[in-house]
């Protein structure tokens, strides 16, 4: 009776928490509602949804719209494929992607979406090949390739980081007989579209051949364009989802000898160096927002108003560009606006959008520099203002060409970004010399392990691999023009000899596991004073 | 988690009326085996002796012979070593039954410390890379909308990702528990064919994996519906996702409250509805509690059904009927993608405070519904017994005032 | 038969007189409320059932049998199967309740036999407790902590033992000093040790609760026959528990089955089947849904729910098994 009492008694507070969880979740949502009706009733919240190659740019964008404005936009980085796929199913207002809708020669069925839409061009940039690599404990920042060393890579031709294809790219480099790791996307990517792009136009041999290794069936006589990069089992390769996935991978400590490619600005925040890619003009060039700004003079724009894939890009002449500052793998990024109120977008939702839209292809361009990216030219940002105005709802404030302060932009018209790119130094040129200096987010030049000829390099990796020094000795063999010479310091392999800390830390490790096995039952035998007992201490028989 | 119903102390009816709870003998405190195993000298001995070989051993192996680097190694090595040398010991003076039990007893202590280390592992890494993070102030009271990739951790802050747990996981309740503990009565009150239907189809939905409730919903709600992916919409998976998880624990403990307690009331002329009500329920609510709050870690700590589901926001979102909400384990699962620091460290503060999450609701409800049925700790017992004393005054007085009018009546005669 | 002991003159059979209930109103509506909770609890799971069991068999349909030899994933060129998939999440999870059950049958023997009493009560709430935890918190350790020490050990078990075959990994040559380790990453090996910590707690909170069972009568009488410790709990705490045991980790397999974050931060997913369990590259269903579920298009989705449905599938026949074993063993007849 009395224990029923009490239960009778305390039951209500089970419901009583229920009830107020309840309270507290309506309240809250209730309030919410009344603090966003009196904050704003024109600028409504948009949602957006794609290519992570050009997140680092929208994100500052959407950040500094939401400081300066209050604009409310949620991005979510997800990959190409997926903003694609986001904005034609109308789960996101916008899409950002780096191919367009349907692409020519493609693997993947990608058929244009049921509601009407726009493209515009946000950003341009350079797809980089983003590494790890370490010789004699320090980090190799002036790697160079050439695009055919680059296809054989992503390929699984090349398998070692010393390769002849990549020692005779990098003269001044004692490259280790390491594996080589390619890192490539495991979700659908603009990026990987656009490496697919280039490998199917550039190099079909090698693409094709990865190709019928994966079991893919070629499109039009070739390898197809792919989204999603396929690997072979036991290759080596890693997948990892999103740029920030694959960037992230390089970076770890333990991922020597690991490559990806990612847009520019990935390798700028980790602080890693990208590779400078071999152009048609001989040079090997780097991604800088320059460069990119050259390459991208000759992308052919699609300027058929009517056509579907109005303002979409052609790279085709990009890769074989001969000026000698190009950066052979440049493109356009794209947003894909809705130009019609279907799927839940909302007039509300347009104003936002295009004030969104006016804001970054304006003030937005000046810092895509700083981030690792390149602004677009005027012509672009001239067609990109006529695009916006077709959202519905949208009433954006168009500044004057003047007003906007593009980096790219000049009296005469032409692209002033691109006309003042310096040129690169003639170490740059294809050759037995090699620039020392760092590259991407990695600053800091690279002493000069290897020596112009091929033998005292393979002597400098001999050294290296038996294990007394794992820095090449500098061979001072070439006489090398630039780059500082440094003497080999011996480095000490680990496996050798254990430090003081090493000892210490196994006798800690060993001592603290003895610990723990020991203590519990003297633990549990001290209460009861058992130490001290008689037959405690008497042998068992 | 829950322990079976074993009336600890019976209220004994002598005379009539309610007297102090006695141990009911055979059950309870007598029920406890007796201390058996005692340390003797040698044991200790052997132990320290084969722990100063085994170190010693696998010192001069791991520098002298097999080079091994890591501690890891270092530590297996010796471990092995010690287990051996022990062993050895043990075989001078005892026979092989004593040997194995002694090596037994040493591997299942090993067994034992090795889990709840690396569990404290798990738990001290996520605790301490977060650190950097929840260490600021703002990390509590701000959203991440000013907080881009490479700003500092004095800026933006996790709170919108807690509120959005919050609000998910109070919608989700607000299904799931009425709707679970009224099945969970229904299949443990009612037995039929239908209830045995309805037990086999949640116990095969319980074998539901998460991301698969979160597919669901993304396949019906968000795309065939063509609602936005929002708070709702994640909150609907994970009731699916908790909804078998809390109807089958509640189940099971309903089904535990003695037969005896329910005819008892029964027999009082309760109807079945007042039965389950006063006494089915208040019964069971320990384990009751303890099922809705598995239910909660659960739901609060899965990512894939919210992940399909919520999207992702870097702002305070109030409203779980539109625009994207982040939750806690979803922003960790965004962050620590990101080859940021400092976003790998907010990663690791939003998985710091999930947990400080979820151990505070562990706590609730050992605080909230402690013990199993029946069994009562010291204060409550005290409570009981009190109530109890006071219970048998009152009784004493009305009868020595019974007795009293009785004895008026008789001498008075009054009609 | 026996009953009609009436004959003797005896008192009538002991037989119960029929009851007629009359239920009141309240009693009504209060069963009627409840089974509405039931049909709509049915009704809801049903649906679930039923619309991943339709959208999953159009994509089977299309694929025909080799739906389950197939090892690619491309569902809009129409070649997908779950081979890999398959494979990959049936690998992890082995590896994980390979290293689960030992530690969690460790732990539950400890803390039921060996642990001091004050020290019982704290080390049980502490494994209830860590059975909680979110598997984000888990993958997190994986990935950012784990992975870099099993690299060493992963490389000592490939040079040691490379000759079994699953543990060989060819990328990796023993002799060559400078061999990159990069070769162990995300492997299966490191997703199972990771899935292995999050279920052995799960594990162990079920077996120690069935061995806290065990009946002290017969402990004791095993000790005083002159048993061990170790003999009694192999004679009888182990035989008592068994159903526990089982159970225990047949739940651990099917959480370790359906484990999606945890997995997809640690693996790099391929769509092959790799034996080789400590070379990089593995896949597992619920990461392949988590991966693809964003760009799928409606016939790709179906393709994933089908792969769903295999999952679930199997988790259910193990969970069935589990409940089986355990209703079927001494210790599981209790509740």
């Amino acid at each position: 009776m009395t224990m029923t009492a009490r239960i009778v008694r305390a039951w209500p507070r089970l419901l009583a928490t229920v009830i107020s969880m309840a309270v507290l979740a309506v309240g809250i949502s209730g309030l919410a509602n009344v603090s966003q009706a009196v904050a704003d009733t024109v600028h409504s919240p948009i949602v957006g949804s794609g290519s992570t190659w050009s997140a680092n740019a929208l994100q500052t964008w959407i950040r500094n719209v939401w400081a300066n404005y209050q604009w409310k936009i949620t991005y979510s980085e997800s990959g190409s494929t997926i903003g694609r796929t986001d904005f034609a199913n109308g789960t996101a207002d916008f899409g950002v992607s780096e191919i367009p809708y349907a692409i020519a020669n493609s693997n993947e069925q990608d058929s244009r979406p049921n509601r009407k839409y726009a493209y515009m061009p946000i950003v341009a940039g350079g797809t980089a090949f983003m590494y790890n690599l370490v010789i004699g404990g320090k980090k190799v920042s002036n790697l160079r390739l050439s695009g055919e060393t680059v296809a054989k890579i992503f390929t699984g031709v090349i398998s070692r980081w010393d390769d002849p294809a990549i020692k005779a790219d990098n003269p001044s480099l004692a490259l280790p007989s390491i594996p080589i790791v390619p890192v490539v996307r495991s979700d659908g990517s603009g990026a990987t579209a656009q490496v697919s792009i280039w490998l199917r136009q550039m190099y079909p041999k090698y693409w094709d051949a990865y190709c019928g290794k994966v079991g893919r069936a070629p499109v039009n006589g070739h390898c197809g364009v792919t989204s999603n990069y396929p690997t072979v089992a036991g290759s080596g390769f890693v997948s990892r989802s999103g740029s920030n996935g694959v960037a992230g991978y390089v970076a770890q400590s333990h991922s020597v000898g690991a490559i990806t490619f990612v847009e520019y600005s990935y390798a700028l925040n980790a602080g890693f160096p990208v590779a400078k890619l071999l152009n048609a003009a001989g040079y090997y060039t780097e991604p800088t927002a320059q460069n990119v700004a050259v390459a991208l003079l000759k992308a052919k724009i699609n300027e058929n108003e009517n056509s579907a894939d109005y303002l979409t890009q052609n790279l085709a002449s990009v890769y074989t560009d001969s000026d000698k500052r190009s950066y052979p793998l440049s493109s356009y990024s794209y947003i894909i606006l809705p130009t019609a109120l279907e799927d839940g977008f909302t007039n509300d939702k347009g104003v936002t959008l295009a004030d969104f839209g006016a804001y970054f292809l304006c003030e937005g361009q000046q810092s895509a520099e700083v981030l690792g990216y390149s602004p677009l030219p005027i012509n672009l940002v001239k067609a990109g203002q006529k695009q916006i105005q077709k959202i519905p709802g949208g009433n954006p404030a168009i500044k004057g060409i003047a007003g906007c302060n593009n980096p790219t932009f000049s009296s005469d018209g032409s692209n002033k970004l691109a006309k003042t790119a310096p040129y690169p130094p003639e170490c740059d040129k294809q050759g037995a010399t090699q620039c020392a200096t760092g590259t991407g987010g990695a600053k800091e030049s690279t002493a000069q392990s290897g020596s112009g000829t091929d033998a005292a390099s393979q002597s400098g990796t001999a050294v290296g691999a038996d294990g007394t020094a794992g820095a090449a000795t500098g061979a001072g063999v070439g006489g090398i023009t630039s780059g500082q010479q440094v003497s080999g310091t011996p480095q000490s392999i680990p496996q050798a000899r254990l430090t003081t800390t090493a000892y210490a830390s196994m006798a800690a490790a060993g001592a603290l596991l003895l610990g723990f096995s020991v203590a519990p039952p003297l633990l549990r035998t001290r209460g009861r004073h058992t130490w001290f007992r008689r037959d405690g201490w008497r042998k068992r028989r | 988690m829950s322990t079976p119903a074993i009336p600890r102390y019976a209220v004994t009816d002598v005379v009539g009326r309610t007297q102090l709870p006695t141990p009911v003998l055979g059950s309870g405190d007598a029920d406890v085996p007796r201390p058996n195993q005692r340390i003797q000298r040698e044991d200790v001995l052997r132990v320290v002796g084969a722990a100063a070989a085994g170190l010693a051993g696998a010192a001069w192996l791991t520098t002298q012979v097999i080079p091994v680097e890591s501690p890891i190694g270092f530590t297996a090595v010796a471990y092995l070593l010690f287990v051996a040398c022990f062993a050895l010991l043990i075989s001078f003076d005892d026979d092989r039954v004593t040997v194995v039990d002694r090596l037994v007893a040493v591997v299942i202590h090993s067994a034992a410390i090795v889990l709840l280390l690396a569990l404290g592992l798990v738990v001290a890494f996520a605790l301490l890379r977060g650190a950097d993070a929840f260490t600021h102030l703002n990390f509590w009271v701000e959203d991440l909308a000013l907080a881009g990739p490479l700003d500092p951790l004095n800026v933006g802050g996790m709170a919108h990702a807690a509120v959005g747990t919050l609000i998910m996981i109070s919608i989700a309740l607000l299904i799931a528990v009425p709707l679970g503990l009224l099945t969970a009565i229904c299949l443990a009150e009612f037995p039929s064919p239908f209830t045995r239907l309805v037990r086999t189809v949640v116990e095969a939905m319980t074998a539901l994996p998460s991301i698969i409730c979160g597919l669901f919903i993304l396949a019906t709600w968000v795309l065939m519906f063509g609602h936005e992916k929002s708070g709702f919409a994640a909150s609907m998976a994970v009731t699916i996702m908790i909804l078998p998880i809390i109807i089958r624990s509640a189940d099971v403990v309903l089904r535990l409250v003695p037969a005896t307690l329910k005819e008892a009331a029964l027999a009082t002329g309760a109807s079945q509805w007042r039965t389950i009500w006063h006494v089915v329920l208040p019964t069971s609510r320990s384990g009751l509690m303890t099922a809705v709050v598995l239910g909660t870690a659960r739901g609060i700590g899965e990512t894939s059904p919210v992940l399909l589901t919520a999207g992702y926001t870097t702002f305070f979102n109030f409203d779980p009927f539109s625009g994207p909400m982040v939750s806690l384990p979803l922003a960790t699962f965004t962050l620590v993608k990101s080859p940021e620091a400092a976003q790998i460290s907010r990663g690791f503060g939003a998985a710091a405070v999930l947990m400080v999450l979820v151990f505070v609701l562990f706590l609730l409800a050992r605080l909230a519904g402690g013990k199993g049925p029946g069994l009562l700790s010291a204060r409550g017992l005290l409570r009981a017994r009190r109530r109890s004393g006071r219970e048998a005054a009152r009784f004493d007085r009305r009868a020595i005032a019974r007795a009293r009018g009785a004895a008026v009546q008789h001498t008075q005669g009054t009609p | 038969m026996t009953l009609r002991t009436a004959d003797n003159g005896g008192p009538q059979p002991d037989l119960p007189r029929r009851v007629r209930v009359r239920r009141g109103p309240s009693d009504i509506s209060f069963r009627v409320l409840t089974h509405a909770g039931g049909v709509a609890v049915l009704a809801l799971m049903t649906l679930v059932g039923l619309f991943l069991g339709i959208r999953g068999t159009e994509a089977i349909v299309v694929a025909g049998p080799s739906f389950l030899t197939e090892q690619a994933w491309e569902p809009n060129s129409r070649r997908f199967g779950v081979a890999a998939v398959l494979f990959g999440t049936i690998t992890i999870a082995l590896i994980a309740i390979a290293v689960a059950l030992p530690l969690a049958l460790g732990t539950a023997t400890y803390i039921c036999e060996y642990a001091p009493v004050r020290l019982r009560r704290l080390l049980v709430g502490v494994v209830d407790l860590m059975a909680a935890i979110p598997s984000v918190v888990y993958g997190l350790w994986g990935m950012f902590w784990l992975e870099g020490q099993m690299i060493p050990v992963a490389q000592f078990i490939s040079t040691y033992f490379g000759w079994i075959p699953i543990l060989r990994v060819s990328q990796f040559d023993p002799n060559d000093p400078l061999a990159s380790p990069t070769v162990f990453t995300a492997s299966a090996f490191i997703a199972g040790l990771v899935v292995a910590m999050m279920v052995a707690p799960i594990a162990a909170s079920i077996m120690r609760e069935v061995f806290a069972q065990a009946p002290i009568g017969e402990r004791e009488g095993a000790l005083a026959l002159g048993s061990s410790k170790w003999g009694m709990i192999r004679s009888v705490v182990y035989p008592f528990g068994l159903g526990g045991i089982v159970g225990g980790t047949m739940l651990g397999l099917g959480r370790a089955l359906g484990e999606t974050v945890a997995v997809y931060l640690v693996i790099s997913p391929i769509f092959a089947i790799n034996w080789q369990v400590l070379a990089t590259g593995t896949n597992s269903i619920s990461a392949l849904i988590a991966l693809r579920y964003g760009e799928a298009t409606p016939f790709e989705l179906s393709g994933l729910m089908a792969a769903g449905l295999v999952l679930f599938a199997i988790t259910m026949v193990i969970n069935f098994g589990a409940g089986f074993v355990m209703q079927r063993s001494r210790s599981g007849a209790a509740s």
